[in-house]
């Protein structure tokens, strides 16, 4: 691959750092991610140290690069105590350069034992928190496996903003087991009065390997589900959530840093069980993915060797571009042109004849410099992304 | 050299399943052939789709050295014929090369129609049948009356039938001393000039082609120059040999002996079957008869997907054409579909194994459209013009008549079955003309139109009769029918490729069935597909497949794209076999949707 990158100025591809803890109380049977149910106790002590040994081993790649967004997700990483949290994110500040405006989330569950601790995380320099409600409603969340009520939800929410934190995400779901739209506008109505910064509304799918997949619930048809979508984003735009994502909806100015990262192609490291990463390197201009060991205790033994890498890739330009797509077309707004080249060092050229496809096929817009999905494209995305396949 | 009444040339006739390969298996075992260890199952089945659908395709030989004392060794040269209806064109090559023929029944399940027709020819062409009851130690068993079934069908004395076990070898070594006795030695002069008859060729990649040939008179040698008669073409004989059933080369094959022939021809066309080699220096007079050339009977359009393949699909045919004369093709072009071929064959099985085989060995990506017969067309000007395609049919205004081929179908059927099959043939159109009872079963012969006979009439039939009735078929004539031609319209835009032709009075069901058909096949996509079904300008029915509301991922976490990825790759497998015809995906199946109209019933 050409060295197409302006070596010089490696911060012109921002890097996060994602900070997997692989444990919950009771694994949802929707859930796919790298997830395991904490048995009486787990290594919490020995995780956090091991993450601390994991980010040494990772430190030549992104040598003098500062870190816009730290997301620190699970599992449920609100089962690990202030104190870890506060050691991890010390370590991690004598290692790494961290943006003015840096982000860092803290994924929690919104139980009345984790709630008590907010205020602490808030102390020890997490300055937002997305809240997993998923939904409002007992009789669904019972549905979902949560192990939350409503009430305690709102609770947890109150404490947070009672916490000091101005800046909280609320996850909700929607087609859910037998919902209609009504129920799932309410549960919407239910998260403004919150007043939360950014909700992440996500339909709920069938994956597989889940509980879910093996003993599959009752979900409403397309023609509900597309209804809900398409009421659901008629009262979040009037209730001043822009949607700037597939999935996400924030009030101006608070589109999450980290997500949007993701969204816009930039670096990021995973570091803990399971964890994935995405690093370019400037000296030859080729990009990486890597993940880590899934299996927890196998991870803590491995932190701090380079053997704690389960798989690695270099990509091809073929892939590069795919994923470049991949990513930013979920983006409401699309992305600047010269964007791709910024983030992949790779010309136009590369994807020329099939931009123009998509556009032919009315599922893209190119107007002016910006790289659209038109709405018939966000609509078919996966059609869309398609194209761009080799 | 062997002397020529040490030799045996014979093939094996037998239905499907009844063990002809696993007797032929017994015979190389006996013989010592192969070790146990080389002994695969069904050597002669060489083909892959041979052995998987457990049914021969091509004539293949095996030659074997049978010891009846130390002095007296047989040369004995099985020529192994197809099975199936589809093929009955390649049994009479084989015959072409033999004096004998085993006629092989299984005890319980008796006489089947393809045997029977086979056994004809075999009699037709002065061959010397030999029955053989197999499978007797079956408890289903029923010698007696398969016996005089064979005596009343066939008409062949079968007093002293012989009774086997291919499977456990019960009664083999008898058959092999009776066929001895029984079936004649070939006949033919060895000083004579050579012929040589091309019973089957293929082409080998590293070799050219090889001929399989029986030497009917004089003899051939490695370094010999021989000539091709049809082309006066000369080639030097480079290795000669026998199947055994390995290739097991010779310096020499003398009359009356079956072997393979590679003479360094690179062309294709360079040995055709049926051709007689003679050698350059002392040509014979005139050339063996060689075989009738066999028409085909049902015809569709073959598509490459990636019309970047068309050059290599082009000589895939071409090689398959080698050795199966009975496959035609020439260029054909479609709105829908761009370039392809229409390709001619003897029937469905015949049509699947070609696409398997294109799909297979020369790794082509094909789209089928559905299958159809050749019509006849009388113009307002009282010429006749034939029609295998139908979106070639002349504007109906030009149209006097459309006449359409009639087969006379030959079933045989236990009688529990006789109504159901009875019902079966006239809701195919067939009108009845003989109706014959041989102990427990039925011998029927109706005349029904061929297009009915060849998209599913035989898996039909094998399904209303538990798999007991078997048949056979031969072209009788073009009768004028009232036919129409029904074409199908994708969003109002009408698809050449999936038009057909249908009588009138069954015009608004099948429209309405196809219609319903191609509906299932027709994934949602982004937009509204409308299927219509039309004679002409009327619409005759249609039929909605609703977008799909949307097609995104919704959740997508953001570090691990790798799943994400699997999904598109997956949704991108799933329409490699469809064709894009304006915005619309088709898959490969509904081209051929037409096959499975009313087989839900």
């Amino acid at each position: 691959m050409k060295k197409y990158f302006d070596v010089n100025s490696p911060s012109s591809v921002p890097l996060s750092l994602y900070i997997h803890i692989p444990w919950c109380i009771k694994k949802c049977p929707y859930c796919d991610f790298n997830s395991h149910e904490a048995s009486i106790s787990f290594d919490e002590q020995g995780y956090v140290d091991a993450l601390i040994k994991d980010l040494e081993v990772e430190l030549p790649h992104i040598w003098g690069r500062s870190i816009v967004s730290i997301f620190i997700g699970g599992g449920t990483p609100s089962l690990f105590s202030p104190e870890s949290i506060d050691k991890l994110l010390s370590s991690i500040r004598a290692y790494l350069n961290f943006n003015s405006s840096i982000e860092i989330t803290l994924e929690v569950n919104p139980g009345t034992v984790e709630a008590n601790r907010f205020s602490e995380y808030k102390a020890v320099g997490i300055n937002r928190l997305s809240i997993g409600v998923q939904s409002f409603n007992d009789k669904y969340l019972k549905l979902l496996g949560r192990i939350h009520t409503s009430r305690e939800a709102e609770k947890a929410i109150s404490i947070c903003k009672g916490a000091g934190f101005k800046n909280f995400n609320i996850d909700l779901m929607f087609g859910l087991p037998s919902q209609n739209t009504n129920d799932a506008l309410l549960d919407l109505s239910t998260a403004f009065d919150q007043l939360p910064t950014h909700i992440s509304w996500y339909q709920l799918t069938i994956e597989p390997n889940t509980q879910f997949s093996f003993n599959p619930p009752n979900l409403p048809c397309d023609d509900n589900i597309w209804s809900m979508q398409k009421e659901g984003q008629e009262l979040l735009k009037c209730n001043d959530f822009f949607q700037y994502e597939i999935s996400a909806y924030a009030k101006k100015k608070f589109a999450s840093i980290h997500n949007t990262n993701y969204w816009e192609f930039g670096d990021y490291i995973g570091i803990g069980a399971g964890a994935h990463s995405k690093i370019t390197n400037f000296n030859d201009g080729k990009i990486e993915r890597f993940s880590r060991h899934r299996v927890p205790k196998r991870y803590i033994e491995l932190a701090g060797h380079s053997d704690v890498i389960a798989h690695k890739k270099i990509l091809d330009s073929d892939d590069i571009s795919l994923e470049f797509m991949m990513n930013t077309l979920r983006l409401t707004n699309g992305i600047p042109a010269n964007l791709f080249f910024e983030r992949t060092g790779l010309h136009m050229n590369q994807i020329k004849k099939e931009l123009k496809y998509a556009k032919d096929r009315g599922l893209l817009d190119l107007c002016g410099d910006q790289i659209v999905a038109s709405s018939h494209g966000q609509r078919y995305l996966n059609d869309l992304l398609e194209i761009f396949m080799k | 050299m062997p002397s020529l009444k040490y030799i045996r040339n014979f093939s094996i006739i037998a239905h499907i399943d009844h063990g002809k390969s696993t007797l032929a298996d017994r015979f190389i075992q006996m013989c010592g052939a192969l070790s146990d260890r080389e002994m695969e199952e069904q050597v002669l089945d060489s083909m892959d789709i041979e052995k998987e659908r457990g049914i021969t395709i091509k004539s293949q030989s095996v030659t074997l050295y049978y010891e009846k004392n130390p002095k007296e060794i047989y040369q004995l040269n099985i020529i192994d014929t197809p099975g199936h209806v589809d093929f009955s064109y390649e049994v009479s090559r084989s015959l072409a090369a033999c004096e004998g023929a085993l006629l092989v029944v299984d005890a319980s399940q008796g006489v089947e129609a393809q045997s029977v027709a086979n056994s004809i020819t075999a009699i037709d062409n002065n061959l010397k049948v030999l029955p053989v009851l197999n499978k007797v130690d079956l408890p289903s068993a029923e010698p007696e009356r398969v016996q005089s079934e064979i005596e009343e069908i066939i008409g062949i004395s079968a007093e002293n039938i012989l009774e086997v076990s291919a499977k456990s070898g019960v009664g083999v070594e008898e058959l092999l001393e009776q066929l001895i006795q029984d079936i004649p030695s070939p006949q033919g002069e060895n000083d004579a000039p050579l012929k040589a008859l091309i019973i089957d060729s293929w082409f080998d990649n590293y070799l050219g082609v090889v001929s399989l040939v029986r030497i009917v008179d004089g003899e051939i040698k490695v370094g010999d120059k021989i000539r091709v008669m049809s082309s006066s073409r000369d080639f030097i004989v480079d290795q000669l040999g026998i199947f055994t059933p390995k290739r097991n080369p010779k310096k020499i094959l003398s009359t009356g002996e079956v072997g393979y022939v590679v003479a360094g021809i690179k062309e294709i066309d360079g040995a055709p079957v049926g051709d007689t080699l003679t050698l350059a220096k002392a040509p014979a007079d005139e050339s063996l008869p060689g075989f009738q050339t066999i028409k085909p009977r049902v015809f569709s359009g073959l598509f490459p997907i990636d019309s970047a393949d068309y050059e290599s699909f082009r000589e895939a045919l071409a090689k398959l054409r080698l050795n199966d004369s009975a496959l035609h093709y020439e260029p054909e072009t479609s709105q829908a579909l761009g370039f392809g071929f229409r390709c001619g064959f003897l029937g469905m099985l015949h049509m699947e194994i070609i696409q398997e085989r294109l799909e297979r060995e020369y790794n082509l990506e094909l789209i089928i459209t559905s299958p159809t017969v050749v019509y006849e067309v009388l113009t307002t000007s009282k010429k006749i013009i034939t029609v295998d395609n139908p979106a070639k049919l002349p504007l109906s205004n030009t149209i006097s008549e459309i006449r359409e081929p009639i087969i006379v179908a030959d079933i045989l059927v236990p009688q529990t079955y006789l109504g159901s099959v009875i019902t079966l043939c006239i809701e195919k159109r067939g009108v009845q003309k003989k109706i014959h009872y041989i102990g427990s079963q039925v011998s029927l012969t109706f005349e029904m139109p061929m297009s009915e006979v060849v998209l599913d009439f035989f898996d039909r039939l094998k399904s209303v009769s538990r798999g007991f009735a078997s048949f056979d078929y031969t072209f009788l004539k073009y009768q004028e029918a009232d036919l129409v031609k029904l074409e199908i319209l994708i969003n109002n835009e009408y698809v050449d490729a999936l038009s057909f032709i249908v009588h009138k009075d069954f015009s608004q069901s099948k429209g309405r069935e196809l219609t319903e058909k191609i509906k299932e096949f027709i994934p949602r996509q982004m937009y509204d597909v409308a299927i219509q079904a039309a004679i002409g300008s009327k619409i005759l029915s249609r039929q909605t497949v609703k977008a799909m509301r949307k097609n995104v991922t919704a959740k997508c976490y953001g570090g691990d794209i790798t799943r994400k990825r699997k999904l598109l790759e997956k949704q991108k497998e799933g329409k490699k076999r469809m064709k894009q015809f304006g915005t619309v995906e088709i898959p490969q199946a509904a081209f051929m949707a037409i096959l499975h109209v009313g087989k839900n019933k």
